[in-house]
């Protein structure tokens, strides 16, 4: 049953609704993926400058929402 | 301060920090002490429940308002297969490197990194204000203990806490639940 769920589901792809879940999902699954990472390449002692570059994103953009200090 | 608190007021706050470890949080807030208010015993718990406020309805009250900025607090397995990508089997990979649930841990919101694990919880500036307050609550009506009961009256002095918020959203507004209180206590030969 659920081949076949997935086979329609895939088949009816042009489907706004689904294509848009899909990718919200895959934009939790890559903030989760990504904070892992982060962590990992801090507990190594990477600096956010290493860790921006890898990302390819700014210093500034990674420590905002990685560092400083707790809420 | 800690010293006056009764039984059922300590309990508060042992729940509070299960509560905050349990769902990841760094922090004790008020929000996680109202958490701990409803699941107890003692005469705040009472007034909370004969108010239709339980632990159920507070929990999903701070879930919803903890939300982080994507859609669902997890990925859809279901969705993702849609564009091939097996979730089950990235996480199979991550955990082979990171550990047993290393991915539903981070839970993909940002914050702060690393888990407080078996370490002790600390409280927000606010928890600690709702704390002390509840010790001038008990003070301010002569009693020689703080109660749950203090620690519910702390509650309705700010309206601009977490947990007023949360009881804000569940229709319980700060001054009525001041008066069913004071009443409930008044109607007691003994504060226990």
């Amino acid at each position: 049953m659920k081949d076949t769920d997935t086979l329609t589901r895939a088949a009816g792809s042009r489907d706004p609704a689904e294509g848009l879940r899909a990718v919200a999902s895959l934009r939790v699954l890559l903030e989760q993926l990504q904070q892992l990472q982060v962590d990992n390449a801090r507990d190594q002692g990477w600096s956010w400058q290493d860790i921006a570059d890898a990302l390819g994103v700014s210093r500034q953009a990674v420590h905002k929402r990685y560092g400083g200090r707790r809420r | 301060m800690f010293e006056r608190f009764t039984h059922d007021a300590r309990q508060v706050v042992v729940t509070a920090q299960a509560e905050a470890r349990a769902l990841g949080h760094d922090w004790i807030g008020t929000e996680h002490l109202l958490t701990g208010l409803t699941g107890g015993t003692g005469l705040g718990a009472g007034v909370l429940r004969d108010l239709g406020v339980d632990t159920g309805n507070v929990r999903r009250a701070i879930a919803a308002a903890t939300r982080p900025e994507s859609e669902g607090d997890e990925p859809d397995p279901a969705a993702l297969e849609t564009i091939g990508i097996d979730l089950a089997a990235v996480r199979r990979r991550v955990e082979e490197t990171f550990g047993p649930g290393a991915l539903d841990r981070t839970r993909g919101t940002p914050g702060r990194r690393g888990r407080r694990a078996g370490r002790h919880v600390p409280f927000t500036a606010e928890a600690k204000r709702l704390l002390e307050r509840a010790l001038r609550e008990s003070l301010k009506l002569r009693h020689r203990h703080i109660g749950t009961e203090h620690v519910l009256l702390a509650v309705t002095a700010n309206a601009n806490t977490r947990a007023a918020r949360v009881l804000g959203g569940l229709g319980v507004s700060p001054t009525m639940l001041r008066r069913r209180i004071l009443a409930t206590l008044l109607g007691q030969a003994d504060s226990a």
